[in-house]
């Protein structure tokens, strides 16, 4: 059971820091809050008393997105329905809706927010692996005085273990700068028990863009969670596919490269032979979703032969 | 507790409640505003029974804390109807008999009507897809997704109105059939009450201090600091129990709280009622339980081996029950078969699930009646069990079956209304105890774990001539209703099966971990599970049809049953002939592939689980767009 003093419900963003830098040892932010509500519970933290929550959801500076250079800056309010539902952020972010749809449900969509998988850093959050497909800076902002400063990271360096980031006191994560990648095909494969609500054991996000031919790997992203600490950019893998023709034995050569990146302690063998069918098929949805002339083989077909 | 004023719209009213700063939206709708159509089935967002709509986006209650319900428009199950007929998602969900325990119902009729608000032409895909965060544990959702694509199709005006209010007519059978039931309104409308929506003038709140070991000896019991507190009203534990402590489905083994010593983790060992749900809690906290904890057992097989740690007195050797049947002689049997199979199979715990948790209301009424309320499976029996616990006569104790929100078996052991009984009695106050997710998983009983050895000796004419079938069965820390399910299982063991040489054993044996109890099958399960493999195995081993084989062996009319029962008559000759007309079963050995077996990918092979059906249709909308040029904000929602 969740208790706590005192709620705060700030609409602007020097409000908020300024809550956050005075606020008692032990508060915590919260925007959809749909990770800790359900964590302070028996079996987990059981019951947790905090001293102050501080919503963010009325901050107006963490709504809405910009586009500059070749990013999108996501506010650190964008909850995960709007990559479903805002054809913008679907053209700019084609891995996303996929990334979306698996992830939890409609309804705790409609408040889970990207920023806040991020910042509980979970070795197993859906949406790290296309963040940094993405290469995703986040930005974190704090109090100087009266001033506000941001730093930006990049999420490889963000996040530095399980639930470990370099956020410091008093920080707020402002906003996601991720790359917009116009004409890729975008996929995400997960695997769990079950098909909503369910905690990936592995996850892949993938992101292809092909020639003007549609023949050629122009640029490949892929990215592994749930197999580490952290999320896991293929980079070896890409480089092989990068300003190659098509082919299956491409394609699985680069996805055998995956097996090696699997650090999970649980579970091992099981991860390893699961992402190399996971790349595989994740490349296949992405050249589906790419446009790809040629027919591919799908993840039903290879479970049949 | 710090308090926080807050002002909304909920169901088209406005309402001002001044609640504890720390409440959820859930409990604000169930405890401050009694709109109890809202359930709590998890409190982590994972089964929707608490959908309700915040500014038009449908949300999880119990993930949203109740300070940012501030200024918003709150739309409830109760306030989809209103006043008013019954939606046609309501009218939907009462035609198709959607509504069985009718505790997801509400949840699932708010996902339904959310799905149907965004897109009123959402094929079967993407109302399955939009439906994805509630959980029905009764229907199968077979009859849920069909009410809501009928409920569609009226909105939409494809099928008239008054469908709704038709049934369908009766065929042949009332298999495959829809067939309304007369308390669905108060399902689908969130009428209907179940224990913990139950509220009665100055009722306590009742929390449970569970046993961390699975096997330890209570050295003490320190309840003081507890009973200091402001607001805690009693704190109880096994020595308050007035009369004949025990309950059990057979026998009476399990003391209503741990007495002398806890069997399993999880074990309820004090409780306390308070006047608040969390003063309650940090009673529960603020007692001290010294333990010294004591050998366990962790397998069914540890319980048996010899010096084993005894857990109950009264069972020495660790047994809750053997069933032993026999029939024939099966050394024989075996002498005159051309083939012997041996095998062992194995089934794990199961949890019931069902979307109610454990709750519940007693009370003293004004005769000394102690009343107890819950969703029992089994009034009668707790009703006189609790009469020897509490040393009352059996007329001064009532008990009332609330409505069950799923039981599957598992709410027939009497886990908690002793508590509740002996808190009335203590306090002469309505005490009122609803578990949480978390220990209804840890303190309820689950499906018999079993490990069966079975050896079964066969003709070459696919004729069985012996079967020796060996249960050992995980009873947990308590009897529950293990004695019958090892009955049912040996009843049922060797199948729907003629079989003049057998022996069959089926044990269930004390262990340090969860009690074991009645689930759907009873001890059937695990044993078909065993019996149909071994047919499957024999029928490839003798390369025969596997329908085949069981024709020869099946039940008929005058066969005389494992228990030695002549039967008048017999259906498994139909069961069979329909099982492989609807299969379009291809004659051959199991592991034979013919040409037209289409058991494999066959059209009615369910197809891989997949998401994005909405992805998919707007896919084309999409690429017809080009791509932004400027850089352009838009606020969120």
């Amino acid at each position: 059971m969740l208790t706590y003093d005192a709620y705060h419900r700030p609409t602007s963003l020097p409000e908020a820091l300024r809550l956050w830098r005075d606020a008692p040892e032990g508060s915590r932010l919260v925007s959809g809050a749909t990770d800790l509500l359900p964590a302070a519970r028996d079996g987990r933290l059981g019951d947790v008393h905090l001293p102050a929550l501080i919503d963010l959801t009325g901050v107006t500076e963490l709504r809405g997105y910009d586009f500059a250079n070749g990013h999108v800056a996501l506010g650190a309010g964008t909850v995960y329905q709007d990559f479903l539902t805002d054809p913008v952020l679907r053209r700019a972010l084609p891995c996303m809706p996929y990334v979306s749809i698996w992830f939890a449900d409609d309804q705790i969509r409609e408040t889970a927010t990207l920023a806040g998988n991020l910042v509980n850093a979970s070795p197993v959050a859906d949406g790290t692996p296309p963040v940094v497909a993405l290469n995703g800076l986040v930005e974190l902002s704090k109090l100087d005085g009266d001033a506000i400063t941001s730093r930006r990271v990049p999420v490889r360096d963000f996040i530095t273990g399980p639930g470990r980031t370099v956020i410091a006191p008093g920080e707020i994560m402002t906003r996601v700068f991720l790359d917009t990648c116009y004409g890729y095909g975008g996929a995400f494969q997960k695997v769990g028990q079950r098909r909503s609500l369910v905690i990936s054991v592995a996850c892949c996000a993938a992101l292809v863009k092909l020639d003007e031919s549609g023949r050629v790997f122009e640029d490949v992203r892929l990215a592994l969670g749930g197999v580490g600490p952290g999320p896991i950019r293929l980079d070896d893998s890409e480089r092989m596919l990068r300003g190659e023709p098509l082919s299956e034995e491409l394609m699985q050569a680069a996805a055998g490269l995956a097996a090696e990146k699997v650090a999970s302690r649980s579970r091992r063998d099981y991860r390893r032979d699961v992402v190399v069918s996971f790349v595989r098929a994740a490349l296949s949805e992405a050249l589906s979703n790419a446009g790809a002339k040629a027919p591919l083989q799908t993840m039903e077909d290879m479970a049949n032969v | 507790m710090s308090e926080t004023r807050i002002t909304c719209e909920v169901n088209g009213r406005k309402v001002a409640r001044t609640v504890a700063t720390h409440k959820r939206l859930l409990d604000l709708l169930r405890d401050d505003l009694n709109l109890t159509g809202t359930k709590e089935g998890c409190g982590a967002g994972e089964c929707g029974t608490c959908s309700v709509f915040v500014d038009g986006k449908l949300v999880k209650s119990c993930l949203v804390p109740a300070a940012r319900a501030e200024g918003a428009r709150i739309e409830t199950i109760e306030g989809l109807a209103g006043m008013g007929p019954l939606t046609p998602v309501q009218k939907a969900f009462h035609k198709t008999g959607a509504s069985q325990c009718g505790y997801c119902i509400p949840g699932m009729v708010m996902a339904a009507t959310n799905c149907l608000r965004l897109n009123p032409e959402a094929d079967i895909d993407e109302i399955k897809e939009r439906m994805g965060g509630n959980i029905c544990r009764c229907t199968g959702y077979t009859k849920i997704l069909e009410a809501v694509e009928i409920a569609r199709d009226v909105i939409a005006g494809r099928r008239p109105e008054g469908d709704l209010d038709t049934d369908e007519p009766l065929g042949d059978s009332f298999i495959g059939h829809n067939v309304r039931r007369i308390d669905a309104p108060a399902k689908v409308t969130g009428r209907l009450r179940y224990a913990a929506d139950m509220k009665l003038v100055d009722m306590l709140q009742m929390q449970v201090l569970r046993s961390p070991h699975p096997h330890a000896r209570i050295v003490s019991i320190d309840t003081s600091v507890a009973e200091a507190m402001e607001g805690v009203e009693c704190v109880i534990t096994a020595a308050d129990v007035p009369g004949k402590d025990g309950f059990g489905v057979f026998v009476h083994d399990q003391p209503i709280m741990a007495r002398g010593k806890v069997r399993h983790v999880g074990e309820a060992v004090a409780a306390v009622a308070a006047e608040d749900l969390l003063t309650a809690r940090r009673a529960v906290a603020a007692i001290k339980v010294e333990y010294e904890p004591l050998p366990v057992i962790g397998t069914p097989e540890d319980a048996i081996a010899p010096g084993a740690p005894v857990i109950h007195d009264y069972a020495p050797d660790n047994v809750v029950k053997h069933i032993p049947l026999r029939k024939g002689n099966p050394e024989a049997g075996f002498a005159e078969a051309d083939l012997i199979i041996e095998d062992s199979f194995s089934t794990q715990s199961v949890e019931h699930a069902y979307l109610e948790p454990e709750a519940g209301v007693a009370f003293v009424d004004h005769d000394d009646v102690v009343t107890v309320h819950s969703p029992s499976q089994n009034i009668t029996h707790h009703r006189h069990m609790l009469a020897d616990i509490l040393g009352l006569p059996i007329n001064k104790v009532r008990m009332v079956m609330s409505a069950v929100g799923g039981g599957f078996g598992g709410k027939e052991d009497m886990i908690y209304q002793g508590m509740l009984a002996l808190a009335a009695i203590r306090t002469r106050r309505p005490v009122q105890l609803n578990f949480t997710r978390e220990e209804s998983l840890i303190a309820s009983a689950k499906r018999h774990p079993s490990k069966v050895s079975y050896k079964m000796g066969l003709k070459r004419t696919g004729k069985i001539t012996a079967i020796t079938f060996d249960m050992l069965s995980d009873g947990g820390a308590y009897g529950m209703s293990s004695e019958g399910v090892m009955r049912k299982a040996a009843i049922l063991s060797c199948g729907p099966y003629e079989v003049h040489n057998l022996q069959v054993d089926t044990r269930a044996v004390y262990t340090n971990n969860t009690p074991s109890g009645a689930f759907r099958t009873f001890g059937g399960m695990q044993a078909q599970f065993a019996t149909e493999s071994m047919m499957d195995i024999a029928a490839e081993a003798l390369g025969m049809d596997p329908f085949e084989l069981r024709r020869i062996n099946m039940y008929r009319k005058g066969s005389i049953t494992h228990t030695q029962h002549r039967l008048d008559r017999a259906s498994l000759d139909m069961v069979l002939d329909a099982a492989e007309t609807a299969s379009r079963w291809e004659s051959g050995a199991p592991n034979v592939r013919g040409a037209a077996r289409s058991d494999m990918g066959g059209p009615d092979t369910r197809q891989p689980c997949t998401l994005g059906a909405r992805i998919v249709a707007e896919a084309a909308d999409l690429s017809q767009g080009d791509h932004p040029t400027k850089a352009s904000t838009e606020a969120a929602e």
